[in-house]
């Protein structure tokens, strides 16, 4: 075994360091897990099969309902008695997913966090309030761990309230905070309503933003607001949660820890791999891990391999960004479109007011995509022409982006259903 | 019975008391050295550290309150320098102001091995699957347990404050068999299973450690009939630690005291003054083990008394009983800490002035029920009825936005008052009925 640190091997040592322990999960898990014996044997191959990383495309993939179906123990491929921690992630529809640990485990996920504080230039100086729920939630213990190996002051301060954490953080001088970038944008919030400054008031440096997708321009509204450098952090529950990979201070994507997992991002209709560069769905496999470790999960996050090295030297490759979720995507007439992408083409123009609304429909044997937009009061106010125009304008621009010619209706503010919680962008009459 | 740490949980007598004797030097110089409250204490009283040379000495020094810690906030009680700190834990946050509490790395390491000490002694081996219902942030017990059920090795379940239905769920799952809760939470458990339509045999609980709320014989018996538990008994306070003061063994005749990290006695909570040996009084703490955050003599407010005759588990820690109550009347409803002074005051804010007032405390199936009985004259006109109602149901809401807790509010006559309540400020009727 190298004793080099796997953080800054180069390309080749690290891809035999991957393939290494690939071939030992591949063998562990045929022999002691029975999904993975009975997938292997569905799929003609064996152990013995994997002789470099390109075969682990003969390997089969594992779906978020594999795990739900193996949930408590099914998908365990230790002794019980030597598990140390015992998480669920629940999602948001039905049965858990289970997420066990050795001490193994649990040190290694600490080290990865230590590994990506480390790399954003945190350490024994910083005090870092941790502002994730703790408990059966990955995100807070596990990044706690992690801190405390980075030596840090941790104040695991957990969610909620606001006031007490904002009374920490001013009093005990925080300088890095671990939260969502909604909650990040919240705390401004209730530190101006409290007479305070985020900036001049508060020792903040650091942000690590995770848990929840946001765009390049709310990262950059928070690093404004407090003055500090906001990192992206990318894990999940499945994986052992936060540490999966993480952004290096020179902010273009995430290293993704590829000594701990190989990565593949593919198509999410038929299965193939693609290319750096090419976004797709995100599918990892755990060569690191005892209590569980998953051969090519589907994680239903959509990003892309940025095909270009680093500035900072590492080549832990990086993914950029999560664009969304697979479960939002839609097909229409041959065209994978995600309703963010839309979201993002409508946002950008400053005609267009916050509600909009897309409709699938089969008209003739035809797909069909309307999107029905509300426009902000002052643009109704013009002539039946300036409307058309618009109209026009909007639908050369979703043309231009999406590669299909949608319908556009323009209504007036306040004209479509309002939603408490998640807004019903989408719906899809095709089915039906 | 497996002892965590024999050595210091069975030293013989004498030894221990060198032990004590030696640490709190250590400790007092530590004080004199860094903390400037105790250095002016200390100068005030003309006391030197070096001349404490018996444990008897250490009567000379003057208490510290929770006012003290109070005022201290945020780290002026710190007797190490912030970048030697690694975990600020809190106390609770509903009792007024909080108090920061500063931990080193030896420190932490000192905390795990006494919450790992409570276990052990609550019979949690390595092969145990242990689910904690304690909040796992800042101001709660779930990462003291959480460190030292890992230090055993058991396997562990972070279920800070999911609740009770859920909880049922994963303790199914995962074939929990030691639960760690408030003895309020063992209650709710219980109902949860039955509710689920399952019973206790489809849970393979074994036993529960239980604290932060009072814990008597009789609600003990009810935890364990209901849940089929072996359910003891542990204690702790945030401004020491918690958990870990404390531990009752499965004799469950008392909780051992870590006496090698704290120093122990019990004080008249008027006079003052210490106390014969199996007394009841107020307890005070001195930590002895204790870097960044060390306190002498500290009122913890909590009401037992000291047992020192040997306990046929083996251990030669003295002894404590269960809590009794608390001097400040402090009041711990569905594990929310709050004082009846609180209430009152809300109650002068709106009502203007501050009425006569009781609260009764009562448990009904498994939850706590406030009521809060409020002095009216006889004599009050209809239209007067209809404001007193608004006000009412205004301190109500105004109770629960402030302190977390469902109250009702009754208005009574006079003559009932007295006769119900002979002018008590708290009733605590859940362990009577």
């Amino acid at each position: 075994m190298s004793r080099e640190n796997p953080e800054y091997l180069d390309r080749e040592s690290l891809e035999e360091l991957q393939l290494r322990r690939l071939k030992k999960v591949v063998d562990r898990v045929y022999h002691k897990v029975p999904f993975y014996g009975k997938a292997f044997r569905a799929n003609k191959v064996k152990p013995e099969n994997i002789k470099n990383l390109k075969d682990l495309e003969r390997l089969p993939f594992t779906t978020r309902e594999d795990l739900r179906a193996g949930y408590p123990y099914g998908f365990l491929a230790s002794s019980l008695s030597r598990l140390v921690r015992l998480h669920t992630s629940t999602g948001t529809t039905g049965k858990p997913k289970a997420v066990l640990f050795t001490q193994k485990d649990i040190d290694q996920a600490a080290q990865l966090i230590t590994r990506s504080m480390r790399m954003t230039g945190a350490g024994p100086e910083d005090v870092f309030q941790n502002m994730m729920s703790y408990g059966l939630f990955t995100g807070g213990l596990v990044f706690h761990y992690g801190a405390e190996r980075a030596g840090a002051l941790v104040i695991p301060s957990g969610t909620g309230n606001t006031e007490r954490q904002i009374e920490l953080m001013h009093d005990f001088k925080t300088t890095i905070v671990h939260t969502t970038p909604s909650y990040a944008l919240y705390l401004a919030e209730v530190m101006e309503r409290m007479g305070l400054d985020p900036r001049d008031d508060f020792n903040l440096r650091i942000a690590y933003l995770g848990a929840e997708p946001y765009s390049e321009a709310t990262k950059s509204k928070i690093e404004e607001i407090f003055s500090l450098d906001a990192y992206d952090s990318y894990g999940l529950s499945e994986m052992n949660g936060p540490g999966v990979a993480f952004e290096c201070k020179e902010k273009c994507g995430m290293h993704l820890w590829e000594d701990n997992f190989i990565m593949e991002v593919i198509d999410p209709e038929n299965f193939e791999v693609r290319r750096e560069g090419e976004v797709g769905e995100l599918v990892l496999s755990t060569i690191n891990r005892e209590a569980m470790p998953i051969l090519r999960y589907r994680t239903g996050d959509l990003t892309h391999i940025c095909p270009d090295p680093c500035g900072c030297g590492r080549v832990h490759r990086r993914i950029s960004r999560i664009k969304g979720r697979v479960d939002d995507m839609f097909i229409l007439r041959g065209v994978n479109i995600f309703p963010s992408q839309v979201e993002r083409i409508l946002m950008s123009m400053p005609e267009v007011g916050r509600n909009y609304q897309i409709v699938l429909e089969r008209r003739g044997g035809l797909d069909e995509m309307r999107v029905i937009l509300e426009i902000k009061k002052r643009f109704f106010r013009g002539s039946l022409e300036d409307l058309k125009r618009l109209q026009n304008k909007i639908k050369a621009k979703l043309k231009g982006q999406l590669m299909v010619t949608p319908q556009v209706e323009l209504v007036e503010p306040a004209t479509l259903p309002r939603t408490t919680g998640k807004a019903k962008r989408l719906i899809d009459k095709r089915k039906i | 019975m497996s002892i965590w740490n024999s050595h210091f949980e069975c030293m013989a007598k004498d030894e221990l008391k060198q032990l004590q004797l030696e640490r709190l030097q250590a400790t007092l110089n530590r004080v004199y050295r860094s903390v400037a409250f105790y250095r002016k204490l200390f100068d005030r009283m003309g006391l030197v550290p070096d001349e404490i040379n018996s444990l008897g000495e250490l009567a000379r020094i003057p208490f510290t309150s929770k006012t003290t810690l109070r005022a201290s906030y945020p780290y002026e009680m710190f007797a190490v320098p912030l970048r030697e700190v690694v975990r600020l834990q809190c106390t609770s946050g509903t009792t007024g102001e909080p108090i920061g509490v500063g931990y080193t790395r030896n420190d932490l390491a000192h905390w795990t091995e006494v919450s790992a000490r409570v276990l052990c002694a609550g019979g949690v081996t390595k092969n145990d699957v242990v689910q904690i219902c304690f909040d796992y942030s800042l101001f709660g017990g779930g990462l003291g347990f959480h460190y030292g059920a890992e230090l055993i090795g058991a396997s562990v379940i972070p279920g800070s404050n999911l609740d009770p239905a859920r909880q049922v769920v994963i303790a199914r799952d995962y074939r929990t068999t030691a639960l760690i809760a408030t003895p309020g939470f063992g209650i709710r458990l219980a109902s949860a299973i039955r509710e689920k339509g399952l019973s206790p045999a489809d849970i393979h609980l074994k036993r529960g450690l239980f604290t932060g709320e009072p814990f008597s014989e009789r609600t003990r018996k009810q935890i364990e009939d209901k849940l089929n538990i072996k359910a003891t008994d542990n204690y702790g306070l945030s401004e020491i630690a918690w958990p870990g003061v404390a531990g009752e063994c499965e004799k469950k005749k008392g909780l051992h005291i870590f006496e090698d990290q704290f120093i122990p006695e019990i004080i008249d909570p008027r006079s003052e003054k210490i106390l014969p040996l199996g007394e009841e009084g107020e307890l005070v703490l001195t930590t002895i083990a204790k870097e960044a955050f060390p306190l002498i003599r500290y009122r913890t407010g909590d009401i037992t008394a000291l047992d020192a005759s040997p306990c046929e588990c083996g251990r030669t820690l003295i002894r404590m009983k269960k809590i009794a109550g608390r001097t400040d009347e402090m009041v711990t409803i569905n594990g929310v800490s709050f004082f009846p002074s609180q209430i009152e005051h809300i109650f002068s804010q709106i009502w203007g002035v501050e009425p006569h007032s009781s609260l009764v405390i009562d448990r009904r199936g498994d939850q706590d029920i406030v009521q809060i009985l409020v002095k009216v004259s006889g004599e009050i006109f209809f239209d007067e009825m209809k404001k007193l109602q608004d006000l009412k149901s205004r301190v109500e809401r105004e109770i629960y936005q402030d302190l977390g807790i469902s109250v009702k509010v009754k208005l009574i006559e006079p003559d009932s008052f007295t006769r119900e309540t002979e002018g008590k400020r708290v009733i605590d009727k859940r362990e009577s009925n």
